[in-house]
C-alpha cells in the first residue's frame, strides 16, 4: 500500500527533477524504489509572484524550507542547500483550498437501493438512519485515492473532507491534499460535523422534514445529557449514572460553539432548511456546495454562516445543440416545402426562443453567483462536493467571464477559504511562516492556455507536465490582419484587427460590427506570444477604454476583452491569410 | 403482504357481490309513448324549437315542433320552463369495465399483453354497474367504454347507459384502441431519464411498425385466400376491419410531438378511420391536425398544463383553441378512476369558459361523437326517426346547479335515481338521529 | 421544551415583518359577495395596508393606489383549500404508524408553478398537508398563496393555529399492516395505535411535569427524562394546541375517532374526506368536529364506494360546519365549480355554497377571525371573477393576497416560473395523475409490486 503511494509521488517527483535536469543519471537508475529526497529546501526564482490578491512580485523568489514558506520577494538570497528551479515566465499563486468535497475518500458502492425491506422501517438501527456522527472522517481517507491527484494536479493544496453518507455521516478534517497516510495529511481533525438534510432509504427517517425533526430530537437530548453528564461530574455519589452515547457526544463540541456543522445545501430551499435548524438551535454553521445562492443572498449575507460556493456550474448551451434543436424544431412543424430563406417563425418556434432565451438566463444566474456574492461584500470560498473535477479550471473561467473579477476569484480559492477555516495564519498567502503550500504555472492562472507547471503541498513538490519542446523557430508574428469574434452581453462582436511591426515598433487598428469606423490600437506592449492593447470604444456618448490580452499561437489567438466596468469576455481569432 | 392481498380481495369480492345483486335493483324503466310538451327543444342540428313538443314512441323520436297533436294514450310530461337536449356522450369511459379505482378484481379494462385488440370491452360491460345510474341521471345518456393498457388494448363499445345485456346496451360503434408511443411522462412517480424515454418510444414504435406489416400480410392472405387459409390469428383478426377501412382506428395520443409522429404514421399506413383522443398538447400543433382532416376528441378537459411554463389555462383553452383551427372536435371527460363522467358537461363548460363557442362545445358532446362513431342517424340531436335518447333539465345543462328532470334512452324513459341519490333520501334527515328514541 | 418551537415562531414573525409585502387597492363597483354579510352591488372594496379598510359605495380612490375596475365583476374571498398537498416538498414520512414530530413547515416550496396555477383558481390560502399514510402523521402549515418569493417561510400565515394529519382506514393499514406487516391492519388497529400515542403522551408529560418541578427544589440532581419530539407534539394535542385534520372515509371510524378524542378531552377535530360523513352527521354536529369533504369523489377505492354527492349538503343541513377541499393541484384550480355542484346536489344557497370554500374552511383552520369573508379589518385575500363563481362560466380575472395582485389573467405572461432548471430538457412533457389519491405519495417503496400494477 504505502509503497504504490510512494511511487506514485516518486514519479512526480522524477519528472519534476529531470526537467530541472538534476541528477538524471541518479534518478533512472533506480525506477522502482522510492527515494528521498536531498534535502527539503526549494527556490522558486525570477517568478511572478502573486503572494496574493493584488499582491504581485515581479521577478521575485520564494525559498520553502522543511514544509515551510522562509522567504518571499524579489532580492531574497537563494540558499545553498535549496533545490533551485527557474522560475522565469512561470506565476507562482498560493496553494489553493477546498472548502468541502469527499476528495480522497473512496465512493461507496450503490448499494442503498438494494438494501433489503426493513421489519419495522420506523426504528431503524443509528447506521442505517444515517446517523454517524461520531464517525472520523480520517479512518477512511486514502492518499492513493485519485481524486486526491486529481484535484491537486489543478493547484488545490488543501480540502476540507468529509465522508459520504446521509443527515450525519461523521466529522469533517481538513487535509493536505498529498502525503503518506490519512494522519499524514490532517491538518485539522474534527474541524466540523457533518450533514446532509437527506434521508434515510426505506427507513425512519426517510423525509427532509423527518431528518430536521430527527436532528433537533438528537440536537436536544444531547444538550440534556451533556448537562446532565457535566452535573454527574460534579458529584457522583447519589446520582444514576449517565450512560455514555456516542451519537451525543458527538455534538458537545457543536454545542459549545467549538465546531461548526456543514451541511451541503446546493438547492435554494436546501440552504433556507438548513438556516430554520440554525435558528431554531443555534450552532455555529457553514453551508457547502452552494449552488442557488443568489435569490437569498440576503439571508444568507445575514446568517453569518460561513459560504462555500459550488465550483459546479450547468453546461452552456453548445452551439451545436442549439442547431439541432432548430432542426428538431423544424421537423416538428413539418414544413415539407425547400427551406427558404425568409422563412417566417411559426408560434412553435417564438416558443422555442423564449424557453432558449429563459435557460440561457438561468445558466447565467448560476455563472454569476460568485460575481453576484463578491459584489454583495460575502467572504466566500469554494467546494469541489459536486463539480467534476476537470471543469473547475473552464468554470472558474466562466465564473470570472461572469463579473467575478480575477483577484476575487483568487481570494475565494486561497485567502477566504483559510479564513473561513481558521487556518489564514497557515495557509492562503505566499509569506513567511506559512505552509509551503504553492501552485505554479506558466500563465496567469485563469488563462485559457494557462497549465499547472509544479504543485506543491507542505513543501513537497508534485510536477504537472514538462515544458512543451519550442519549436525552433517559434518566433511568433503578430504582423497582418487577424479577424476575431467575442461573446459579449451586447451580443456577438466581430471584426478586423491589423497589426504592423517596424524595428519592434508596433502600431496597428481594430474594426468591429459595433463601432462606426475602426479606431487606432494603444499602449500596445508584446511579451513573448502574448500581446495587450487598448483602444477607445464610443459607448454612447462615453468613451471607455477597451483592453485586449490576446495570446498567438500559430495562426490563431485566444483572449480576453475588458470592457472596464462591464466585464470581461473571451475573444477568439484567426489570422486572414496572405495572397 | 401477498396473504393481506388475497385475504382483502376476497372479503371485497364478496362484499361487492353481494351489494350488486341487492343494489342493481334500481326502479325499471318505462317504454311507451311520451309526449313532451310545453319545452324547449335543443335540436342542435335544426335549431332551437320554443314552447314544442317532442314525440316519444316505440323507442324513436315520432315528432318534434310546435304544433304537434298528441296521440291518445301517450303520456304527457309538461315540460313548461324546461329544456330538451339530445342525451350527452361521453367518449372517455371505462363504464361498466370498472367498479372501485384501487381495486385490481373490479377492473376489466386491462388485460395482458400490448398486442390484445381482440379483447372486446362489449363482452364485459357490466350492465348492473353503480356508475352506470349515477352517470345517466346526470344526463350522460350514451358511453365509450374503452380498455386501457398497453399499445393495442382491446376494442372500445359505444353503448347506451340502459338495458340488462351488453346487446340491448349497444349503440353501433366498435373501434379499436391504439396508445400510440408516448415520449411524455406518466406522472411524478415516472423517473426515467430522457435517454431511457427516448429509447423505449423508439422501441414502441418499433414493434408497432411490425404489427402493422403483419396485420397488412394477414389482410393480403386473407383476402387472396377468401378468409380461408389465413390461420388462426385473433389479434390480426381484430386488426382486419381497420386494416381495410371498415373500423375506426382510436388512437390515444398526448405530446405535440408524438401527435405530429401519430399524423405521420397514419398517412404512411393509409388509416381510413383513424380518430386521435386525449391530444392535450393539440393546441400547439393544431395546424397540422386541421390539415388531416383526422377529427379528435379531446379531454380530459380538467387539467393543469402539460408543461411548467405552459399558460396555466392551457388545458381549458385546448378544444376551443383546436376547434378554432378548423377541426372536428368531441369532448371527453376520461374521469375513469373515481367514475365521474357525470361531469362531462363541466369539461365542456370549462371548455367555453375558456374561449370555445358554446354552441361548438355542446355539438362537442352530442352530435360530433355521433358523427365520429358513425352513429349520426340514430343519436347526437334531437330529430324525427332518431332514437329518443335525450334528456330534459331545467337550464343550460353545463351550469352547475341545473337539475336533470327526465332522462330517456331509446325510448325508455329512466327513472331518476341511483344509489347516490337512495343515500341522499335515507340520510338527509337520518332516524334515529343522535339518541336511539 | 416549548422553546424550539416559540424560538421557530418568534423567528418566522420577525421574518414576517422583514419580508412580507402589503398591498393598497382599490376594487371599483363590482358586485361584492362577503359571504358573511350578504351580496352588495355596485360596491367598492379599498385595501390599506393588506388589509379591508373599508367596504361601501362610491370611495375615493387614496392617490397612488391601483384601482381594480370591477364592473360587471364579481368580487369574493379568497379561496381556501383545506386539504391540499402543493407548495411542499415530501407528503408522507411512511416509515412509521405514528409520526408526528415531522412538520410540513419545514419543507414549504415556495417556487413550485403549482401554487401558481391555484392562484388562478382564485385560492389565497391553502392548508399544505401530510399524507394518509399513517394513523398519525405529521403536523401541517396554513400557507398564503404569496408567489413571487423565495422564501418558504414568508408562504406561511403567520399566527395560524397549529394542525396535524391523522389518517384511519385503508390507506394506513395498508402502508403499516400490509406494507410492513405491524399494527395497524386493521380499523381496529388504528384506534389502538392513536389511543396507544396519547396515553404515552399523557405519561410523557407527567413525567416531564414532575422533573421541571423537581428542579425547582434546591439542590436537585435527577436525571432528566428523554425528550422525545413525537410525544412532544401528541402533548401539544392532548394541551388543546393542535387541531386535528383526520383524513377518514367510513362512517364507523369517524365515531371511533370522536369516541377517542372524547376520551382524551381532545376537542378541535376536522375530519377529511369524511365520504361518510353524511352518516354520522347528528354525531359529528353534537360533538362539534367539522367536515372538509370532495364534493363528488368517490369510486377511486372501496371505502370511497358507497359514497354521494350530497354529503356536503347533508352534512351542513344537519349543522356541521363544512368546507369541499381538492387534495389535488388540478382540482384546486376551480374549487368554485365544486362548491357550485352542492346547488345540484341538494340545493345550497349561493351564500352556503361559498361559505363552502372560505369562511368554513377558515374555521377549520382556526384563521376565520382574519381571512374567509370580506369584512374591513380582515385581509385583503379577495378573488375578483367574471360571471358568478357558482357558474360554469366563472373565470377568475384576479387574485390578491394581502392586498398585492398575485395572479392577473389579462396581464400576466404565459411562463411565470420563478426558476428555470438550468438542465430543462425542452422536450420534457409530464401528465398529471388524473383522480389518484394524492395522499398516499411518498409510500410507494412500500408497495413496489403494487404500485406498478396500479399506475398501468
Amino acid at each position: 500500500m504505502i509503497e504504490s503511494i510512494y511511487s506514485k509521488n516518486f514519479r512526480a517527483w522524477k519528472v519534476a527533477l529531470a526537467a530541472c535536469l538534476l541528477w538524471p543519471a541518479y534518478l533512472f537508475a533506480q525506477d522502482e524504489k522510492p527515494i528521498a529526497p536531498v534535502g527539503k529546501t526549494y527556490a522558486i526564482t525570477n517568478a511572478t509572484i502573486v503572494q496574493g490578491p493584488g499582491r504581485k512580485i515581479e521577478k521575485g523568489t520564494v525559498v520553502m524550507k522543511d514544509g515551510l514558506i522562509t522567504a518571499v520577494g524579489a532580492g531574497v538570497a537563494v540558499p545553498a542547500e535549496a533545490i533551485v528551479i527557474k522560475g522565469d515566465s512561470l506565476f507562482v499563486y498560493p496553494g489553493f483550498i477546498d472548502g468541502l468535497s469527499h476528495t480522497g475518500i473512496a465512493k461507496p458502492k450503490e448499494e442503498r437501493d438494494t438494501r433489503e425491506r426493513l421489519k419495522d422501517p420506523g426504528n431503524p438501527t443509528n447506521e442505517r438512519a444515517g446517523i454517524t456522527p461520531q464517525n472520523d472522517v480520517r479512518t477512511i481517507i486514502n492518499p492513493a485515492e485519485k481524486s486526491v491527484e486529481e484535484l491537486r494536479n489543478l493547484g488545490f493544496t488543501v480540502s476540507q473532507v468529509v465522508p459520504y453518507g446521509n443527515l450525519l455521516p461523521g466529522q469533517a478534517a481538513v487535509v493536505l491534499l498529498g502525503g503518506k497516510s490519512a494522519d499524514d495529511m490532517v491538518l485539522v481533525n474534527n474541524s466540523a460535523l457533518y450533514s446532509e438534510l437527506t434521508g434515510a432509504q426505506n427507513a425512519y427517517p426517510n423525509t427532509i422534514m423527518a431528518v430536521m425533526a430527527k436532528w433537533r430530537e438528537l440536537y436536544k437530548n444531547a444538550s440534556l445529557q451533556k448537562n446532565y453528564q457535566a452535573l454527574y461530574a460534579s458529584n457522583r455519589n447519589g446520582v444514576g449514572r449517565p450512560v455514555t452515547d456516542r451519537v451525543y457526544e458527538a455534538f458537545y463540541p457543536v454545542i459549545d460553539q467549538r465546531m461548526p456543522v456543514v451541511f451541503k445545501s446546493e438547492r435554494v430551499m436546501e440552504t433556507q432548511r438548513v438556516f430554520t435548524l440554525k435558528n431554531d438551535l443555534n450552532f455555529k454553521l457553514t453551508i457547502g456546495d452552494v449552488k442557488e445562492g443568489w435569490p437569498i443572498l440576503n439571508k444568507i449575507k445575514s446568517s453569518g454562516a460561513s459560504v462555500f460556493l459550488s465550483l459546479d456550474l450547468p453546461d452552456e448551451i453548445k452551439k451545436e445543440e442549439k442547431k439541432a434543436d432548430k432542426k428538431d424544431a423544424k421537423k416538428d412543424s413539418v414544413k415539407t416545402e425547400a427551406p427558404k430563406k425568409e422563412k417566417p417563425k411559426t408560434a412553435f418556434d417564438l416558443e422555442r426562443e423564449a424557453l432558449e432565451k429563459r435557460k440561457k438566463e438561468s445558466i447565467a444566474l448560476y455563472t454569476s453567483q460568485p460575481a453576484e456574492f463578491s459584489k454583495a461584500g460575502v467572504t466566500f470560498g469554494f467546494s469541489a462536493l459536486s463539480v467534476k473535477t476537470k471543469d473547475i479550471p473552464a468554470n472558474l473561467r466562466r465564473m470570472i467571464a461572469a463579473g467575478l473579477p480575477e483577484d476575487e476569484a483568487l481570494k475565494a480559492l486561497t485567502i477566504s477559504p483559510a479564513k473561513l477555516l481558521g487556518l489564514e495564519d497557515r495557509l492562503g498567502s505566499i509569506d513567511n511562516g506559512k505552509i509551503a503550500n504553492l501552485v505554479v504555472t506558466n500563465k496567469p492562472y485563469f488563462n485559457e492556455k494557462a497549465k499547472v507547471r509544479y504543485v506543491f503541498v507542505e513543501g513537497n513538490v508534485y510536477k504537472q507536465e514538462v515544458a512543451e519542446v519550442k519549436k525552433a523557430d517559434a518566433k511568433v508574428s503578430y504582423k497582418g490582419t487577424w479577424s476575431y469574434t467575442s461573446e459579449t452581453p451586447q451580443g456577438t462582436a466581430t471584426g478586423k484587427i491589423v497589426l504592423k511591426e517596424e524595428k519592434g515598433n508596433y502600431s496597428g487598428t481594430i474594426s468591429s460590427n459595433m463601432m462606426d469606423k475602426p479606431a487606432d490600437l494603444k499602449d500596445i506592449s508584446v511579451d513573448k506570444e502574448t500581446i495587450s492593447f487598448t483602444f477607445p470604444f464610443d459607448a454612447g456618448g462615453e468613451t471607455l477604454t477597451i483592453e485586449v490580452t490576446i495570446t498567438v499561437d500559430g495562426d490563431t489567438f485566444d483572449g480576453t476583452i475588458t470592457a472596464g466596468p462591464n466585464g470581461s469576455f473571451p475573444v477568439k481569432g484567426t489570422k486572414d491569410p496572405k495572397f | 403482504m401477498k396473504n393481506f392481498q388475497l385475504v382483502a380481495g376476497f372479503f371485497t369480492a364478496l362484499f361487492c357481490a353481494v351489494v350488486f345483486h341487492l343494489e342493481a335493483q334500481n326502479a325499471k324503466g318505462k317504454y311507451g309513448t311520451f309526449a313532451l310538451t310545453n319545452a324547449t327543444i335543443e335540436t342542435i342540428t335544426n335549431g332551437t324549437v320554443s314552447n314544442g313538443t317532442v314525440l316519444i314512441s316505440n323507442g324513436k323520436i315520432l315528432a318534434v315542433g310546435a304544433n304537434i297533436a298528441i296521440p291518445q294514450g301517450a303520456e304527457v310530461i309538461d315540460c313548461k320552463g324546461l329544456t330538451v337536449y339530445p342525451g350527452m356522450i361521453d367518449s372517455g369511459t371505462n363504464l361498466g369495465l370498472s367498479e372501485i379505482g384501487s381495486d385490481p378484481r373490479t377492473q376489466d379494462f386491462n388485460e395482458v399483453g400490448d398486442l390484445v385488440p381482440q379483447m372486446k370491452a362489449l363482452t364485459a360491460v357490466n350492465p348492473n354497474a353503480v356508475a352506470i345510474p349515477v352517470t345517466r341521471i346526470s344526463g350522460i345518456t350514451t358511453a365509450l367504454s374503452s380498455p386501457r393498457g398497453d399499445m393495442f388494448p382491446g376494442t372500445a363499445a359505444l353503448i347506451n347507459l340502459h338495458g340488462y345485456t351488453p346487446e340491448q346496451m349497444f349503440a353501433g360503434f366498435e373501434g379499436v384502441v391504439l396508445n400510440f408511443p408516448n415520449t411524455g411522462r406518466r406522472g411524478f412517480f415516472d423517473r426515467r431519464t430522457d435517454e431511457e424515454l427516448k429509447k423505449a418510444t423508439e422501441t414502441a414504435l418499433k414493434k408497432l411498425n411490425e404489427v402493422w406489416e403483419r396485420a397488412v400480410q394477414y389482410h393480403k392472405v386473407d383476402s387472396a385466400t377468401q378468409g380461408k387459409n389465413a390461420g388462426y390469428y385473433p389479434e390480426m383478426q381484430a386488426l382486419l376491419p381497420v386494416v381495410r377501412g371498415q373500423r375506426a382506428l382510436l388512437v390515444e395520443v398526448n405530446t405535440s410531438k408524438d401527435i405530429l409522429a401519430a399524423l405521420k404514421w397514419i398517412k404512411e399506413k393509409k388509416i381510413a378511420k383513424p380518430v386521435l383522443t386525449g391530444v392535450a398538447e393539440g393546441w400547439r400543433v393544431a395546424d397540422q391536425i386541421a390539415k388531416s382532416k383526422i377529427p379528435v376528441i379531446a379531454g380530459s378537459v380538467l387539467e393543469i398544463p402539460t408543461r411548467d411554463y405552459d399558460r396555466y389555462d392551457q388545458a381549458y383553452a385546448n378544444p376551443g383553441l383546436l376547434k378554432k383551427a378548423g377541426i372536428k372536435v368531441a369532448i371527453r371527460s376520461e374521469e375513469t378512476n373515481n367514475q365521474n363522467f357525470r361531469n362531462l358537461p363541466y369539461h365542456a363548460g370549462f371548455a367555453v369558459a375558456y374561449g370555445m363557442d358554446r354552441r361548438e362545445a355542446l355539438r362537442a358532446i352530442t352530435i360530433v361523437p355521433a358523427e365520429i362513431f358513425g352513429v349520426a342517424d340514430k343519436l347526437g340531436s334531437i330529430e324525427v326517426g332518431k332514437s329518443a335518447t335525450l334528456f330534459v333539465c331545467d337550464g343550460d345543462p353545463f351550469e352547475t346547479k341545473t337539475q336533470i328532470k327526465q332522462v330517456f334512452i331509446d325510448g325508455w324513459q329512466i327513472p331518476m335515481s341511483s344509489r347516490q341519490t337512495q343515500l341522499y333520501d335515507e340520510f338527509l334527515k337520518r332516524d334515529p338521529g343522535v339518541s336511539k328514541k | 421544551m416549548k422553546k424550539i418551537f416559540s424560538i421557530g415562531l418568534a423567528l418566522l414573525l420577525v421574518n414576517w415583518c422583514l419580508g412580507q409585502d402589503k398591498g393598497n387597492l382599490l376594487i371599483k363597483n363590482g358586485t361584492v359577495l362577503t359571504v358573511t354579510k350578504g351580496t352588495l352591488t355596485e360596491t367598492d372594496v379599498l385595501v390599506k395596508d393588506g388589509k379591508i379598510a373599508q367596504i361601501g359605495k362610491n370611495i375615493a380612490a387614496p392617490q397612488g393606489v391601483r384601482v381594480i375596475d370591477a364592473t360587471g365583476l364579481f368580487v369574493m374571498p379568497g379561496i381556501i383549500d383545506a386539504h391540499s398537498h402543493i407548495a411542499i416538498d415530501g407528503i408522507n414520512e411512511a416509515t412509521s404508524p405514528v409520526t408526528a414530530e415531522v412538520f410540513e413547515g419545514d419543507v414549504v416550496n415556495p417556487l413550485q408553478i403549482g401554487i401558481y396555477h391555484a392562484l388562478g383558481g382564485g385560492v389565497t390560502a391553502v392548508h399544505a398537508m401530510h399524507g394518509s399514510a399513517n394513523a398519525i402523521g405529521g403536523q401541517c402549515e396554513t400557507l398564503k398563496l404569496r408567489y413571487g418569493t423565495f422564501d418558504g417561510d414568508a408562504m406561511k400565515m403567520e399566527g395560524a393555529p397549529r394542525t396535524i394529519k391523522f389518517a384511519l382506514g385503508e390507506n394506513p393499514t395498508r402502508v403499516h399492516g400490509g406494507g410492513s406487516g405491524i399494527v395497524p391492519r386493521t380499523r381496529m388497529g388504528v384506534e389502538f395505535v392513536i389511543r396507544q400515542s396519547f396515553s404515552n403522551a399523557k405519561k410523557y408529560m407527567e413525567d416531564w411535569d414532575a422533573y421541571n418541578k423537581n428542579k425547582l427544589v434546591k439542590g436537585f440532581r435527577g436525571a432528566p427524562p428523554a425528550y422525545n419530539l413525537r410525544l412532544e407534539t401528541l402533548a401539544e394535542i392532548l394541551k388543546g394546541n393542535i387541531i386535528i385534520h383526520c383524513h377518514s372515509y367510513r362512517a364507523d371510524e369517524i365515531f371511533m375517532l370522536l369516541n377517542v378524542c372524547k376520551d382524551f378531552g381532545i376537542k378541535r377535530v376536522v375530519f377529511q374526506h369524511v365520504n361518510e360523513g353524511f352518516k354520522v352527521a347528528p354525531e359529528l354536529a353534537a360533538y362539534g368536529a367539522m367536515a372538509s369533504v370532495f364534493s363528488d369523489w368517490w369510486a377511486y377505492k372501496f371505502e370511497v364506494y358507497y359514497s354521494t354527492a350530497y354529503n356536503a349538503a347533508i352534512l351542513t343541513r344537519n349543522g356541521v360546519v363544512t368546507s369541499i377541499n381538492s387534495d389535488d393541484a388540478e382540482m384546486m384550480r376551480h374549487l368554485y365549480h365544486e362548491a357550485g355542484k352542492t346547488q345540484k346536489y341538494g340545493n345550497l344557497s349561493d351564500d352556503e355554497a361559498l361559505a363552502l370554500i372560505t369562511i368554513n374552511p377558515a374555521k377549520q383552520l382556526g384563521i376565520d377571525a382574519r381571512t374567509g369573508s370580506l369584512e374591513a379589518g380582515k385581509d385583503a385575500d379577495i378573488a375578483i371573477f367574471k360571471n358568478h363563481p357558482l357558474s360554469i362560466y366563472g373565470v377568475p380575472q384576479f387574485t390578491v393576497v394581502d392586498g398585492i395582485v398575485r395572479f392577473d389573467r389579462a396581464a400576466d405572461p404565459a411562463d411565470m416560473r420563478l426558476m428555470v432548471d438550468p438542465k430543462q430538457n425542452l422536450d420534457d412533457v409530464t401528465f398529471h395523475d388524473k383522480n389518484v389519491d394524492h395522499c398516499m405519495e411518498g409510500t410507494e417503496f412500500l408497495f413496489s409490486d403494487l404500485f406498478q400494477a396500479d399506475k398501468k
